[in-house]
């Protein structure tokens, strides 16, 4: 990992990086600049049939490298992000459109390629909206600002007696189009103190933001048009697939028989990586002329490896090395929680409540499987044609694999079917890249299937959690500790990105983040610990809200049982903890309002599902939980009431009905928002009760959905989703649904039929054995 | 179509065959020139060529990959593997010299030219009750419209004793019953005329009436059901299992389109009898089968839609959300049901798998087929495809969606042996890839 | 060669026979709007029609489907503007969209079949098309609505 991606990477957790990077405010008279020669498909526009981005007709203003204006006042919008669901270009242009003051039918989106200029390239964090807010809303400003002046000065009046609108300036007496000021050319640049300076419009006069508009990539996912990875097409390119060795690492190929393979028609040849980037050690990638030829030779061909030392891990060893890290007291990194030192507080106690919590492997099973195609084009540069969230990291990876200097390297964007964080880690375009290579750079379109897909996936690791809480005498809490241990995907994929704790230890915050929550409870003590076993054994993943999957799903279970436990309602409980008091009182401009705007989120869904006073039959119970979505630096105020029943004989869980409020602060794309929670509350319960697989002898046990199982339609229950009315900063909204789902189910079923399940899925044959306990 | 007869010839049949010597002789028919052979009307070609569809004879007499006609498809017997002849009028190696009273004789007596005993693999003992009318037609098709391809039959993969075609006279003293239809007073004339071509040219029996030791259908248990080609033909009896009696117009659905709403589809060895063949009687031959066959069958002529069998699984196939909690249910809900579930009645097309006879047989065979290999586009309803989940599902997989359609759907007894029978069934066609 | 019809038009396919009909539409015909999920015939991404009736192209071998029709997400309306296409850009259905293909062809077929479907009926046929954005309700939305639209176009002739 260079410094320079190191630096990069860093400054990528807050807006501030985008825009630092100086505004070019001039007249350009060419069309967009890529920065490579372009010898197939462009960058993607999502609403165009082929794909292929508008180019500006006649001079184009460009004032900054965002978007350009064309002469006939159509606007392209230049995205980083990836489409993978979100309509994140939609959100991002209306952004973009409202301060510029066009109207919504001009505006088209490109998904750009990878270039230096475009800083650093990663969609995932649920960060795009709240890191694009900014920039885009001062970029529009600035061409707004730039148009308005060229009008003024061209009818010799003051800028400040004009308005644009809809793409054109008027002053009550003279109107003129954007087209026709682009058409005359103009010219003006700002300082970085005056583009500070630039007046945005007030929230009131947003005319996109929170209105609905049409989503310019949905056309063209009803009609077979969009262009995901899996469709890229390069003329004379092999189709390969992969043949996986018996480890994630450490494994080495020992021989290779492709005998069995030369009767296959169309077989071509059997590659042995040599992977200078040790991302694929021991892969195997089969040639074909056909997809299927290179199958079937693949099933025909025999290769034995030297397997790793991970060969016989299971889920259980991961687990018992979690529990032997977390009963280890000196391990990981302790976070800067307001007072972390705990002992006297647990000293001193009178009672102490004490539960462990564990979460089985996830796999993101994305629709698409993982898949690139790579070759080298006419002028020496590398194209990865692929669908991935993250292209910043994996590019110097990409470097070192095909060892060639990162400018040589582009990565084309296509839309993605699936990402939930799969996609940021970009490993599967390398064994493609390794490929090409070893063929001179000929184009090979790799293509895993989905066993392959799901054995070399990224999971989400499997944890284990320890959580305790300290009661004086009046049974007031007066302390609490969360010890939570698994797999580090930024550990592993990233570790400069890591902050470091109060113990000068670094600590993955994806493995984390959700623990250091908001309730006052005195001394707090949340100790982040990596599994160094499940590490080794696999590459673990950022899968949709990582760690606060986990650990709220400890937290908010851990406070319903801390609330019965001193006799007081679950809600009651939780709304005395949310004080908003120093550390959890927030602060400008990400977390205004603290803790207070959980509780009211909280209350607002109470009020919604009718949590405590709604009448039900038996068995039958509402479960409710409260999160701050994905981290304290960029809280969803998020709240969930799930009712269910669960049936004694069968131990099934019949989720009846999900209720969502979310306190996002300002709502971008409303429908897209709602969408998103929708999701992402159904992957919560898909989570809770239906995924889940495990390791054995060091890979995951299920590769297809023949056992692996996620919700489907039969499964998807009513939902009410509320988004609370709010001006402040917009945040993030990809991943925060999931996070209240499954302590909100477990507290239903405790509220049902009294039993308390403290592992993830919750299965029926667990209701039934705590039952009969 | 009848690979699986048992060539009928133990020791017994050794002496049998001496003490008939006598009756064994057939003299030889000499030949003809097939250009000396006289123009043919073209009504009685185009009724031969019907004929000749309704009797599946390119089905047995053309090789996989061969001309059609040409012979040469081998029909494994259980006793070894016999070559079906060239029925191409080739004047070398195919029937090119037969006259009109030859080709008479080897259709109603099972004798060649030359005065060979054929094989009961060719089912004489059916065609032997069709007109000379009809076989006539079935001449004149052939001779006229089937162009003569030089194809030398293979040698028959039999052992001693029972490659000695001599033999094949005792057979036929035995359990052949020889001579035309006779038309049955007791009975409609369109009753008569669906039993004339049942039993005639469709040779039904062949395949759905058991047979005995010797491979001779038993006359007895006719239509009591029978194993064909690695399938099941279901009893065409009263003992049928299908919960929905078959009716005439379900026998005629069937015959003319591949499918019955209440039964299934035309799949295995079914599937061609109805597309090569039956389908192109004319509509009034096939109502009239229909009404032979329900008649055997003893049906009711009641609207299945409204019974209760159809009304319960109709029920059954109720989507529930407790799906999950059993393998096969849940694989069904997953895999099966988005073509196979039916809302208010059962569409044509959408196959109840609770009344299907698949899952109503004693033996899980022909469900255990499909769901391996599927339904191609000319079987079933022609130009729809059921596909094969033979590289999807394994074993154990298949063997849940199996036993929960017989428990759950059709209600019935579980099969015994079902894990073996599906991977039997599997290894039978090993896979080209 | 194997020859059948896609989208109207006559085609003769070059491949192996045994090659799943779903790569000889998208990699041999070029027609990429149909999706490879599991492979299986499990997730549905890979449904056309055949014969017009669902079909899992993904396991359904190309020499099954000889002298049949097909057609895929590009041939169900020229316009693309199939009821069930319409209602689905007006509940703004799709999240990645991937597996939309197979769940608009999937709920056209049901349509023919069931034209007034319940819940039930929805639950039950479009169970087998998995969405791993969890679109789920707005799929069930959307396939009511294109029914309540085609049986108005019906109804007014
Ligand atoms: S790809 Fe065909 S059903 Fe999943
Ligand atoms: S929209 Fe993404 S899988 Fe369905």
């Amino acid at each position: 990992m260079g410094n320079k991606l190191h630096s990069r990477l860093t400054t990528a957790s807050g807006p501030g990086d985008m825009t630092r990077r100086g505004f070019l405010v001039s007249m350009t008279a060419a069309g967009v600049a890529f920065g490579f020669p372009r010898s197939s498909v462009a960058a993607m526009d999502p609403a165009a049939a082929d794909g292929v981005p508008i180019t500006p007709a006649g001079d184009a203003f460009e004032p900054t490298l965002w978007y350009w204006i064309d002469s006939e006042g159509q606007v392209n919008v230049n995205i980083i992000r990836a489409e993978m669901g979100q309509h994140v270009g939609t959100a991002i242009a209306r952004i973009l459109a409202d301060e510029l003051e066009v109207a919504w039918e001009s505006v088209h989106i490109t998904h750009v390629d990878t270039a230096e200029k475009w800083g650093t390239m990663v969609t995932g964090g649920s960060w795009s909206i709240w890191q694009s807010w900014p920039v885009y809303r001062q970029a529009g400003a600035a061409g707004r600002t730039a148009l308005v002046e060229a009008a003024a000065q061209k009818w010799g009046v003051d800028p400040t007696t004009c308005q644009a609108r809809d793409g054109a300036v008027s002053d009550g007496t003279n109107s003129i189009t954007y087209a026709e000021l682009v058409s005359a050319g103009l010219e003006r640049s700002f300082t970085e103190d005056e583009l500070k300076a630039i007046p945005l419009k007030p929230h009131a006069e947003l005319r996109l933001v929170g209105k609905d508009v049409t989503a310019l990539d949905i056309a063209n996912k009803t009609d077979g048009k969009a262009i995901y990875g899996l469709d890229a097409k390069i003329d004379g390119m092999v189709y390969g697939v992969p043949m996986l060795p018996p480890t994630r690492l450490g494994s080495a190929v020992s021989s290779v028989d492709e005998s069995g393979a030369k009767g296959v028609k169309g077989y071509l040849q059997t590659l042995t990586l040599d992977d200078p980037s040790g991302t694929v050690p021991g892969w195997v990638v089969v040639l074909g002329e056909t997809l299927m030829a290179a199958k079937w030779a693949s099933e025909a061909i025999k290769v034995t490896w030297n397997a790793g030392d991970t060969s016989g891990v299971s889920e259980d060893d991961i687990n018992e090395r979690s529990r032997q890290l977390i009963a280890d007291g000196t391990t990981g990194a302790i976070l800067p929680t307001e007072t972390p030192d705990t002992t006297a507080a647990f000293d001193g106690a009178t009672d102490v409540l004490e539960a462990e919590y564990s979460t089985q492997t996830v796999l993101h099973f994305q629709l698409e499987p993982v898949n690139a195609t790579v070759f080298q084009n006419a002028d020496g540069i590398w194209e990865i044609h692929t669908g991935n969230q993250w292209q910043s990291l994996i590019l110097p990876t990409l470097s070192a694999a095909l060892d060639t200097p990162a400018d040589k390297i582009v990565m084309r964007s296509y839309m993605l079917g699936g990402g939930f964080g799969r996609r940021l880690n970009g490993d599967y375009t390398v064994p493609a890249a390794l490929a090409s290579k070893a063929l001179g750079g000929k184009p090979v379109k790799l293509v895993f299937f989905r066993e392959d897909d799901a054995q070399f996936d990224s999971p989400r690791s499997p944890s284990v959690q320890k959580l305790r809480m300290a009661f004086d005498s009046d049974n007031q809490v007066v302390g609490m500790e969360h010890h939570a241990a698994a797999g580090w995907p930024t550990g592993v994929l990233v570790p400069s990105f890591m902050p470091k704790g109060v113990n000068d230890e670094p600590y993955d915050p994806f493995a984390i983040d959700g623990a250091d929550h908001w309730y006052s409870v005195g001394p707090h003590k949340v100790r982040a610990i990596s599994n160094d076993l499940a590490n080794k054994t696999f590459r673990p993943g950022w899968l949709r809200s990582v760690g606060p999957g986990w650990t709220n799903f400890a937290v908010e279970s851990f406070m319903d049982e801390a609330a019965k436990k001193v006799g007081i309602d679950p809600l009651d409980f939780r709304l005395q903890h949310l004080k908003a008091e120093g550390y959890n009182a927030g602060s400008a401009p990400n977390a205004v309002g603290g803790a207070g705007r959980q509780a009211n989120a909280l209350r607002r869904v109470v009020e919604m599902s009718g949590y405590g006073a709604a009448d039900l039959p038996a068995d039958t119970a509402i479960g409710i939980a409260t999160t701050f979505g994905q981290s304290r630096t960029m809280p969803t105020w998020t709240a969930g009431a799930v009712q269910v029943h669960v049936d004694r004989n069968s131990g099934r869980i019949d989720v009846q009905k999900i209720w969502l409020a979310v306190d996002c602060g300002t709502v971008v794309d409303p429908d897209s928002a709602l969408a998103q929670c929708e999701g992402a509350a159904l992957w919560g319960v898909s989570m809770a009760l239906y995924e889940g697989t495990t390791f054995e002898n060091g890979n995951v046990s299920d590769l297809n959905l023949g056992t692996y199982t996620p919700l489907r339609m039969i499964d998807t229950p009513d939902m009410e989703i509320a988004f609370i009315d709010s001006t402040e900063v917009p945040v993030g909204l990809g991943e925060p649904g999931t996070t209240v789902i499954a302590p909100a189910i477990a507290n239903a079923i405790h509220n049902a039929v009294g039993i308390r399940l403290r592992h993830l899925p919750m299965r029926p044959q667990e209701v039934l054995d705590a039952l009969k306990a | 179509m009848l690979k699986r007869i048992l060539l009928g010839i133990l020791s017994v049949a050794v002496i049998a065959a001496v003490a008939f010597a006598v009756y064994t002789y057939k003299p030889t028919i000499d030949p003809v020139n097939p250009d000396q052979l006289s123009e043919f009307d073209p009504a009685v070609v185009e009724k031969g060529r019907i004929l000749a569809g309704a009797g599946y004879c390119a089905t047995c007499h053309t090789a996989a990959d061969g001309a059609p006609y040409a012979g040469n498809y081998a029909m494994e017997t259980g006793f070894g593997t016999i070559y079906s002849t060239n029925l191409t009028p080739d004047v070398e190696t195919g029937i090119g010299t037969y006259s009109q009273a030859a080709f008479r004789r080897a259709m109603h007596e099972g004798v060649d030219r030359e005065g060979h005993h054929l094989f009961p693999a060719f089912p004489y003992d059916h065609f032997t009750k069709m007109s000379d009318e009809d076989v006539d037609a079935i001449y004149a098709y052939i001779m006229s419209e089937v162009a003569p391809v030089s194809s030398e039959q293979k040698e028959n993969e039999l052992p001693f004793p029972l490659n000695l075609r001599v033999l094949q006279s005792g057979w036929k003293l035995l359990f052949a019953d020889l001579g035309r239809y006779e038309a049955d007073d007791a009975h409609s004339k369109e009753w008569n005329r669906g039993a004339y071509l049942a039993e005639g040219v469709a040779h039904c029996g062949a395949c759905h009436t058991p047979r005995n030791a010797l491979g001779a259908e038993k006359s007895d248990a006719q239509y009591a059901g029978a194993a064909i080609d690695g399938w099941i033909a279901p009893a065409l009896t009263s003992t049928n299992p299908s919960l929905v009696p078959w009716s005439a117009a379900e026998f005629k659905s069937y015959l003319e389109s591949g499918a019955a709403i209440y039964h299934g589809v035309a799949a295995g060895p079914m599937g061609e009898v109805v597309h090569a063949g039956v389908r192109e009687l004319p509509e009034d031959d096939i109502s009239a089968m229909s009404i032979y066959l329900a008649d055997k069958v003893g049906a009711a002529e009641d609207d299945p839609a409204q019974s209760e069998a159809v009304l319960a699984s109709l029920r059954n196939n109720r989507p529930d959300a407790a799906y999950r909690h059993d393998l096969g249910e849940r694989l069904y809900a997953t895999a099966c049901a988005s073509c196979h579930y039916n809302a208010e009645q059962i569409a044509q097309g959408r196959p109840d798998l609770g009344i299907n006879s698949a899952t109503n047989l004693e033996d899980p065979t022909n469900l255990i087929h499909v769901m391996l290999d599927g339904v191609s586009a000319p079987e079933g309803i022609p130009g729809v495809v059921m596909p094969g989940f033979r590289h999807a599902l394994n074993d154990d997989e298949l063997t849940a969606i199996a036993a929960y359609l017989r428990d759950k759907r059709a209600g019935k007894p579980a099969w015994p042996d079902l894990s073996k029978a599906v991977s039997d069934i599997r290894s039978q066609r090993a896979s080209v890839h | 060669m194997i020859e059948f019809k896609i989208n109207g038009r006559a085609v003769s396919v070059d491949a192996d026979p045994q090659t799943p009909l779903l790569w000889a539409i998208r990699d041999e015909i070029g027609l990429t709007g149909t999706k490879f999920g599991c492979g299986i015939g499990m997730c549905g991404a890979c449904t056309v029609h055949v014969g017009g009736r669902a079909t899992r192209s993904c396991i359904t071998l190309l020499e099954d489907v000889a002298g049949t029709e097909i057609t895929t997400i590009e041939g169900l309306d020229a316009e693309a503007n199939h009821p069930v296409q319409e209602a689905w850009r007006n509940l703004r259905v799709p999240q990645c969209g991937y597996c939309q293909s197979g769940q608009i062809m999937q709920a056209a077929a049901l349509l023919q079949d069931i034209p007034n479907p319940s819940d039930d009926d929805i639950d039950a046929v479009m169970t087998g098309n998995l969405c791993r954005c969890m679109t789920y309700p707005r799929i069930r939305k959307a396939v009511r609505e294109a029914a309540t639209a085609m049986s108005g176009a019906k109804d007014n002739g």
